[in-house]
């Protein structure tokens, strides 16, 4: 102690620190969405946690941008909701500008150049952009963090994604299913039935509720057809 | 995975060094009694050393007890197997998958590489594309499924788990162990 006070340098506040600023956080939760003939369909938890922590048990992260597209966002909060506002800003702007609502492709090319605008620090961000293209076809456009995005027939982002997109590709896709008809790329379309579709989503997110710590208590399901966007709240597992 | 008195045990074939294809088809499951079989995923030479190690004292306790060794116990042995290397442990993680020799009662468990076991009513899962696997398995396991039913639903479960995961594949092998018999089949898989 004597030491302490008579030496300014052993002082603990004179020490030298090294000064960290992280910018990034995970905060969990799992999209998944799935394109119909004529019908999409989007769904996420609205568990939003931090490490071993809970932060709240109800966070939507999945906002209806208009009556035909709905962007689900998973990964760091802030980001995701800089880049719901930043696209909704946009769309406004677009249609001040030219007298009609943005279309899905549209949205989806647009959200791409936003993200990789921020290419060198980049919004903590996985997208799932859904809805109905200009012909009334279902569709899913999946992004990474900088905006290299495809348009694909169903997706899963987030914390559970490894276990649910697997389980996609299988329900799906009919992949491993022998004579059953695949669905590629090409034709980025399910061939289900919406009821078929949803008992598929639900099936997917209470399976990854048993497995994930990050995924739980509330599935928000958007169905977005021809008639607008429906949106259901279903309760899971809140352990 | 347990089934209506039966059980299925499966693994892919690969073996690699990281990204590296070393081998297309390494078996790594093996055959202890007749009703009970082990898998082991992890470094190749400690499956094979332990392969060679289960099997001599599998053989031993049916020299020394006069009886088949049932897979309750034989996860036991795997577990203090692997216990007694605990600070130099074995980079296996197994599994064990049977039925009781006078019950037919079906049994399944893993553990870790040290040996902490994991049993389980349903199924588990070690190895590379484990959370592929929990993610298949906990969508389309159900309770009582028939032998059919069931190698139906571990190969689905296993090929669409490997397919998304960049280290596991290269086929696929399923046992279906009932009572009266082991149903072995050789899945074809995706090669990439």
């Amino acid at each position: 102690m004597d030491m302490l006070a008579t030496n300014p340098a052993v002082h603990p506040t004179s020490t030298a620190k090294q000064a960290a600023f992280s910018p990034y956080a995970d905060h969990g939760g799992t999209n998944l969405a799935i394109a119909g003939a004529d019908y999409c369909i989007l769904a996420s938890d609205t568990r939003q946690s931090s490490g071993y922590n809970i932060n709240t048990r109800f966070a939507p992260k999945t906002f209806k941008l208009s009556d035909k597209s709905v962007l689900a966002t998973a990964g760091c909060q802030p980001d995701c909701n800089m880049v719901v506002t930043r696209v909704k800003h946009s769309m406004k702007g677009y249609k001040y500008t030219h007298n009609k609502e943005m279309s899905t492709p549209a949205i989806a090319q647009m959200l791409s150049i936003m993200l990789y605008q921020k290419r060198f620090f980049p919004y903590y961000d996985f997208n799932i952009l859904g809805g109905l293209d200009e012909e009334g076809k279902g569709c899913v456009f999946c992004y990474d963090a900088v905006g290299s995005y495809e348009r694909v027939p169903c997706n899963a982002y987030g914390s559970a994604s490894a276990l649910i997109q697997p389980f996609l590709d299988n329900q799906v896709r009919n992949k491993n299913q022998q004579g059953k008809e695949k669905v590629t790329e090409f034709d980025p379309v399910a061939r289900l039935s919406i009821d078929e579709a949803m008992r598929i989503v639900k099936d997917a997110f209470t399976s990854a509720t048993e497995r994930d710590i990050y995924t739980g208590d509330f599935l928000q399901i958007f169905i977005v057809t021809s008639a607008g966007v429906e949106e259901q709240l279903h309760p899971l597992k809140r352990d | 995975m347990v089934g209506k008195n039966c059980v299925a045990i499966a693994s892919d074939t690969r073996l690699g060094a990281q990204a590296m294809t070393v081998d297309m088809n390494f078996p790594k499951i093996f055959p202890m009694t007749d009703h009970t079989m082990i898998g082991l995923a992890g470094l190749a030479t400690d499956v094979l050393t332990l392969r060679d190690q289960f099997k001599y004292k599998v053989k031993m306790y049916h020299l020394k007890e006069d009886r088949v060794m049932a897979p309750r116990t034989l996860a036991h042995v795997v577990s203090s197997t692997l216990y007694e290397k605990r600070f130099g442990p074995y980079f296996v993680e197994p599994i064990v998958a049977g039925l009781d020799p006078r019950t037919h009662e079906p049994f399944i468990c893993c553990t870790d590489t040290i040996g902490c076991i994991d049993f389980a009513k349903d199924f588990v899962v070690v190895g590379n594309a484990t959370e592929n696997l929990y993610g298949m398995c906990e969508g389309l396991w159900e309770p009582n499924l028939e032998p059919e039913d069931l190698f139906e639903t571990i190969s689905q479960a296993l090929l669409n788990a490997v397919d998304r995961n960049a280290l596991a594949g290269w086929g696929a092998v399923v046992h279906v162990i009932t009572p009266e018999r082991v149903i072995t089949r050789n899945l074809k898989a995706r090669c990439d």
